[in-house]
């Protein structure tokens, strides 16, 4: 059924809304996602010069302690931490563990942090 | 208690605005829904919809604060000022408050909420267990107050092809009812990746529901049925 | 549009994510077991038999879970089919180039020439 009203006005300004925490753990796995995705072609590409030589695997090496390698490195540590958290979240939601909402909102609080935790620990590691 | 408010009139020609109010509390005052009647006196412009002020009709939903709720069923001691009013998020707004939910309960219509029975009528009645009738229990008390829908990320984007939590929860519903017959038919209306699979488990709607019912459950037992269905 | 399948795609994301981490952990097994990692080690273990296994099952499982992850997020954010449909044929286009880098890459460490 066509509604009448549907070219009237929506109020949906999604930065006044109050996002609940599962929420912001579930843009987290969209966002890391996709970040995931996009370090996709770059990981296929590290997998074929870590393996041509010595002198690669060394330089690749070497990479990392550039701070834009280091900080692209970071940010798939973290996606890669949070997504994989979450993702394991959700499976076992999908087969009823943890999914009353208590249990969820502190399961997506344990998952954001520890990912973030993660994350610095990683940042430490590589500053050291 | 300052108050800010979604005003629209489409009469108008105008674009909506947000308009501030300040009311006194009065003694008698214990929920939104009691200063909003008090506010439409002072100015009648203001619009929005009530009925049974206790959390009965589903008239009120509207997004308080960043977030859906009744206003019959918001105590006031519980919000911050200034207390900020939209009408329900993503809904074609009518006037004010008042939104549309014609697309809303046609996906209601939709999930066919009613008995589907193709055996024989039985003499007198249909009898449950009372186990059987156990498993209606936190879907049958839904007042379609469209609060958990409009709340749902995945409702927003796709508001005329996914069905969104009220009319899933309403649909598994009737697949939970022992005395249906037509849950094949209803699974395979759901197996759609817009009806039922855009749904990605934010849980957005059971954080809201005035009535403390869970649709992302209701989700999630759909989904486990469909799988039991497909092996 | 037929080719989005409910439940199909939905069973892919599961299956191919419990794949992915099945593969991650004994990955991050192998790696982490044993001496620091250089270049020979490294070499010996992802050209040995179950290190190329694991690789390329995690690039196919991978792509698979990234395809329908890229296609939930084009159903909800790109209205326009034609929009859609540019967007998609992009993902699948860079989700097959690495499939095919990985695959080649593979095939040469593996042969015995090299
Ligand atoms: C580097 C590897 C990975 C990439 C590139 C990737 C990518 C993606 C993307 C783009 C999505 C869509 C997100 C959305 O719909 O909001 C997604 C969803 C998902 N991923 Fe991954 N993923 C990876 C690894 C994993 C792993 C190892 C797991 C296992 C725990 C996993 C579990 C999931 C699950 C369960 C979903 C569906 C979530 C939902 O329905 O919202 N992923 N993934
Ligand atoms: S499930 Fe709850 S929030 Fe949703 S329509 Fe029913 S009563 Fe309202
Ligand atoms: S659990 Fe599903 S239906 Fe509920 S708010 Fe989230 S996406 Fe929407
Ligand atoms: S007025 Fe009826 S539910 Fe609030």
């Amino acid at each position: 059924m066509q509604s009448p009203f549907r070219d009237s006005p929506k109020s949906l300004n999604i930065f006044r809304i109050r996002f609940p925490i599962g929420a912001i753990a579930s843009i987290g796995h969209r966002i890391s996602g996709v970040l995931l995705l996009f370090g996709l072609p770059v990981l296929a590409l590290v997998l074929d010069r870590s393996l041509t030589s010595e002198a690669a695997f060394e330089s690749l090496r070497e990479a990392v302690d550039t701070p834009w390698w280091g900080l692209l490195l970071l940010a798939l540590i973290w996606a890669a931490a949070h997504h994989v958290l979450a993702g394991v979240r959700h499976l076992l939601m999908d087969i009823g563990i943890g999914s009353p909402l208590d249990q969820a909102r502190t399961s997506a609080w344990a998952v954001i942090l520890t990912a973030v935790i993660i994350a610095i620990a990683a940042a430490i590691r590589w500053l050291a | 208690m300052h108050i800010s408010i979604y005003r629209y009139d489409p009469d108008s020609g105008e674009n909506p605005r947000m308009q501030d109010y300040a009311i006194e509390l009065a003694p008698g005052d214990r929920k939104l829904l009691d200063v909003l009647m008090r506010l439409k006196d002072v100015d009648d412009s203001l619009s929005f919809r009530r009925s049974c002020r206790e959390g009965v009709c589903g008239s009120d939903g509207m997004n308080i604060n960043g977030r859906n709720g009744l206003a019959c069923m918001t105590s006031l001691s519980a919000l911050k000022e200034p207390v900020v009013l939209h009408p329900l998020p993503g809904f074609p707004v009518i006037r004010d408050l008042v939104v549309d939910m014609t697309q809303f309960f046609a996906h209601y219509h939709a999930i066919k909420p009613y008995l589907i029975d193709d055996g024989t009528p039985p003499e007198r009645e249909h009898l449950q267990t009372p186990e059987q009738r156990e498993r209606l229990d936190g879907l049958y008390e839904c007042i379609l107050c469209a609060c958990c829908s409009a709340f749902c990320p995945s409702y927003w984007w796709n508001p005329d092809k996914f069905i969104g939590p009220a009319g899933l929860l309403q649909a598994y519903r009737f697949i939970a009812d022992s005395r249906d017959t037509g849950t094949v038919e209803r699974l395979a209306f759901l197996d759609d990746v817009y009806r039922l699979y855009r749904c990605r488990t934010i849980m957005n709607c059971t954080e809201v529901c005035p009535k403390g019912l869970s649709p992302s459950h209701a989700i999630e037992r759909i989904r486990l049925e469909l799988v039991r269905a497909s092996s | 549009m037929k080719v989005f399948l409910g439940q199909r795609a939905w069973l892919v994301q599961r299956a191919s994510a419990l794949t992915l981490l099945l593969l991650v952990a004994l990955g991050a097994a192998l790696l982490l077991l044993g001496p620091a990692l250089n270049h020979e080690r490294w070499h010996a273990l992802a050209t040995s038999a179950h290190g190329a296994v694991i690789i390329v099952l995690f690039f196919a499982a991978l792509s698979l879970h990234g395809w329908v992850g890229a296609r939930d997020i084009v159903l909800d954010y790109v209205p326009s089919t034609a929009a859609r449909l540019s967007v998609l044929s992009i993902v699948a286009a860079i989700l097959f180039a690495v499939v095919i880098r990985v695959a080649l890459t593979m095939a040469a460490h593996l042969s015995p020439v090299s």
